[in-house]
């Protein structure tokens, strides 16, 4: 096992270098912060990471959570772990102070969330899920709800879901059934249905478990305009705070998952053995569009969980590889004399090339994310808060789906360093492939990222969230050009740009003539050469940074010198390939789409 | 009751070490400096005793600049003050001349006991505490995994080679702590907070009436390389003379020292 799971160095770069995050200090949320403040919270979130998670990731893989017919429990790591993060305030890093918070930005709940997951994702979402549904209670919820949920939530006092899917309404959500009647007395819903796949859904880990579900009330509209989001508690809550009687929602079962296996899974039966109450967020049928504001940051979430796998198995993979001596130098034909590391072979540099390009892109995606997310948080600027919505609403598809895809691709390089010993479950690498695969499946599956993108984002108030992001994108293109040194990586970057407008201005043709099916039917390769624009411009922007750095006779300078040589690696390997993808889009390939079912 | 922990900034032994450019020192650019994980046993040893008994910990360091990020980790960890000592230079002091000017520096602290690492991981020296001691006139005790405090005397269990034993030091004392000693805690997102918000005192050799001239080191280097890496031993398999004929073959052809 390696006892690097992240390059803090890259982290703090990306942060303080590359998106400035001391910027925020300006913003009255985070005055008591510094600097200083974001160092000590990364660094203990390391610490906790590498000395806590970790250990437990294994092991709680091959204990897995157990159902014994009506109780879950979880992994007996998880308990420890869950009191660390309990104790350490780690429920509710960017909350506010009223709610037991300590107003961190989101861009450091990003980097404490990455490294958790890095060290042991299925433990990251049973306290993710606590921070989810209490955050969607104190966005929409009302003054008794925020009253009796935050504290218990945010402080780690109890678990937390969401529960959207059914067992006939996955990614349809607007075919749901749950049901919640008014009750003839007092202010709650009688909520009847079962819910599938609810991540943390039972467990031992706390007394109570928070579930924010999805429902459609009395006389709803059909489809997505009539569903409700309604808070059902495990166990009612008193108006005193304390813990009232068992609420009637009772765990079916718990799915045998490839991976994630010490995260509880749960299907959940909703009043099927008595009243389960719930209460009502927000208004009637706009549930929808409440859960919408929980699943962006899940889907960022889902990113984050790909890349930190991703950078868990590159750091084995590099120690791996710097260890294991096998083989010698092409050219040197003396079988007497000793085997090199095969970190010295180049292809596999170029392997770890692969992965480390992919991490350092796919994290400055996210944290650029982040910023965005706390300007808009922030700003009093109405202009400026509309700008960072279109660019959130634009790159959350690729935080999702590109980053799940190629962390899983990344993960598959890092197992191949290892050889066979790769395939064996001696090492963590082929866990962390496992464990990675659902994220290119839930929270929206990739292939529905990709329509969202397309379908949904790119003609979004007229085109609007695309040209934010391309400006953006041309700003930092420009700023590279003047630099001599990356001058020719910013030209490809630059015609990628060129490539991606021009596609997308042809496909609108289509779309506008009616085309939708035509449209719409290569999302995925548009989701793709889209992403790839976003990681090559974020390595250029990185290798700006870099460059300045290096200019400027910076103290580490193998570290900016590595930087820029990894973005040159990026540009120079992909963009050609975003090329020919942007051709294959433009020459608008429909064989899949007038296929016949029958010929399969 | 007064508790000093001393602490000291050392680099992160899981960062790659590199041997600078004149070949007798470590490259410092690019490490990463963190408390020395002793220390943080002796840290969490007075946040325990505060908690029990009340007791306010005071953390006092002396080197450069960058030293009050480990005393802020050790307020985040819960102690209520720190003192940074600051020295010329950033690494490399003599154990003697640091230990006179902590000495001084403790003593304007007026403790009831002082707590250390048994020793720091960069030099692995473990000079400094016991000097303080000596020079303050304080009895001290190394090494120890238990610990019991009253308001007159502290016992403790220390460890020597093949067992241990206990003793008891009336106060004020001193004592540097060994791994089994506690678990240090995490530093916790409130404590960080209000670490920010906790004093620390800025102490300085001229303010202390010292000179600092015994701080340079009283030996030379002349050289520094990185350990060989470890190789895995190897049992040999076969009668005597089969084994032999392996072992020659094996010097000769796999480590090429025949």
């Amino acid at each position: 096992m390696s006892d690097k799971l992240a390059d803090m160095r890259f982290i703090r770069f990306l942060l303080y270098e590359v998106n400035k995050i001391e910027e925020l200090l300006q913003y009255p949320y985070h005055e008591d912060h510094s600097r200083e403040t974001f160092d000590m919270a990364i660094d203990a979130a390391y610490d906790l990471a590498r000395e806590v998670f970790w250990p437990a990731f294994q092991e709680m893989d091959r204990e897995g959570a157990v159902f014994d017919g009506s109780h879950v429990a979880a992994p007996k790591a998880m308990h420890e772990i869950w009191r660390q993060c309990k104790e350490g305030g780690w429920f509710a890093p960017n909350v506010c102070y009223d709610f037991g918070g300590q107003q961190f930005p989101l861009s450091i709940l990003a980097v404490t969330s990455f490294l958790f997951s890095a060290g042991n994702s299925s433990a990251a979402m049973y306290v993710n899920g606590a921070w989810g549904a209490a955050h969607l209670i104190e966005s929409f919820g009302n003054e008794d709800l925020k009253a009796r949920y935050l504290q218990p939530l945010y402080g780690g006092e109890w678990g937390g879901t969401m529960a959207l899917t059914e067992p006939d309404a996955g990614t349809s959500l607007g075919d749901i059934t749950t049901t919640a009647v008014k009750a003839p007395d007092g202010d709650h819903y009688l909520i009847r249905g079962t819910k599938r796949f609810i991540s943390s859904g039972d467990h031992d880990l706390a007394e109570n478990i928070i579930h924010p579900v999805l429902v459609r009330l009395e006389g709803a509209p059909p489809g997505v305009k009539g569903i409700s989001l309604v808070v059902v508690p495990k166990r009612r809550v008193n108006a005193d705070g304390t813990l009232g009687e068992f609420n009637n929602v009772v765990t079916a079962g718990i799915e045998h998952k490839m991976g994630l296996r010490g995260q509880a899974t749960a299907t959940l039966m909703f009043g099927e053995q008595g009243e389960c109450h719930g209460w009502l967020i927000g208004e009637p049928n706009k549930g929808l569009s409440y859960m919408f504001q929980l699943m962006n940051h899940a889907r960022v979430f889902t990113g984050i969980q790909a890349v930190a796998g991703a950078s868990a198995a590159y750091h084995c993979a590099v120690q791996y590889a710097r260890e294991r001596l096998q083989g010698r130098e092409i050219t040197n034909k003396d079988p007497l004399s000793p085997q090199i590391p095969i970190i010295s072979h180049a292809d596999v540099r170029r392997m770890l090339l692969q992965q480390k390009a992919f991490i350092e892109g796919a994290l400055g995606m996210i944290l650029f994310c982040a910023k965005v997310a706390d300007r808009m948080q922030n700003t009093t600027d109405e202009e400026e808060k509309k700008t960072c919505n279109l660019l959130l609403e634009t790159l959350t598809p690729c935080c999702k789906a590109h980053v799940s895809d190629e962390a899983f691709k990344s993960i598959t390089a890092a197992l191949q360093c290892f050889g066979g010993a790769g395939f064996c479950e001696e090492f963590p690498v082929a866990q962390l492939l496992r464990d990675n695969k659902v994220f290119s499946i839930y929270e929206g599956a990739n292939g529905i990222q990709a329509m969202d993108l397309l379908g949904r984002k790119v003609p979004m108030e007229a085109g609007a969230a695309v040209r934010a992001l391309m400006t953006e994108i041309g700003k930092n293109i420009a700023e590279a050009s003047a630099l001599e040194a990356l001058k020719p990586l910013a030209d490809k970057v630059q015609e990628v740009q060129n490539a991606v407008i021009d596609v997308t201005m042809h496909l609108g043709a289509i779309g506008m003539s009616g085309e939708v099916n035509l449209y719409i039917c290569n999302a995925t390769a548009y989701l793709a050469m889209f992403s790839q624009l976003v990681m090559g411009w974020q390595h250029l922007v990185q290798a700006t940074a870099a460059q300045q750095a290096l200019d400027a006779g910076a103290d580490d300078a193998d570290f900016y010198k590595a930087k820029l040589e990894t973005a040159r690696f990026y540009i120079n390997t992909t963009m050609p390939h975003t090329l020919a993808t942007a051709q294959v889009l433009k020459a608008v390939e429909r064989t899949a789409l007038d296929y016949p079912p029958d010929w399969f | 009751m007064k508790i000093v922990v001393l602490v000291k900034r050392v680099p992160d032994t899981a960062s790659v070490f590199k041997v600078a450019s004149d070949g007798r020192s470590v490259e410092l650019d690019g490490l990463k400096f963190v408390m020395s994980p002793y220390d943080e046993h002796a840290v969490e040893e007075a946040i325990r005793l505060k908690e029990k008994m009340g007791a306010e910990v005071i953390v006092l360091s002396a080197g450069p600049p960058e030293c009050k990020e480990v005393i802020r980790s050790a307020l985040a960890m819960g102690a209520d003050a720190g003192a940074h000592l600051l020295l010329p230079g950033d690494t490399g002091y003599a154990s003697r001349g640091v230990a006179e000017a902590l000495a001084v520096a403790a003593k304007t602290l007026e403790p009831d006991l002082i707590l250390a690492g048994k020793q720091a991981v960069d030099d692995d020296a473990a000079q400094v505490p016991e000097r303080v001691a000596e020079l303050l006139d304080l009895p001290h005790a190394s090494i120890v995994t238990r610990l019991e405090c009253t308001a007159t005397a502290v016992t403790v269990d220390c460890e020597v080679e093949g067992g241990q034993f206990t003793a008891e030091l009336p106060l004020p004392a001193l004592v540097t702590a060994q791994k089994g000693l506690n678990t240090p805690r995490y530093p916790t997102l409130p404590n960080i907070m209000k670490a920010k918000k906790k004093e620390i005192r800025e102490l300085t050799l001229d303010k202390l009436g010292l000179s600092g001239d015994r701080l340079a080191a009283g030996m030379t280097v002349t050289a520094m390389a990185l350990p060989r890496q470890q190789r895995l031993g190897k049992i040999l398999d076969g009668d005597t003379a089969q084994r032999v004929k392996e072992l020659v073959r094996a010097l000769r052809e796999d480590e090429k020292v025949l």
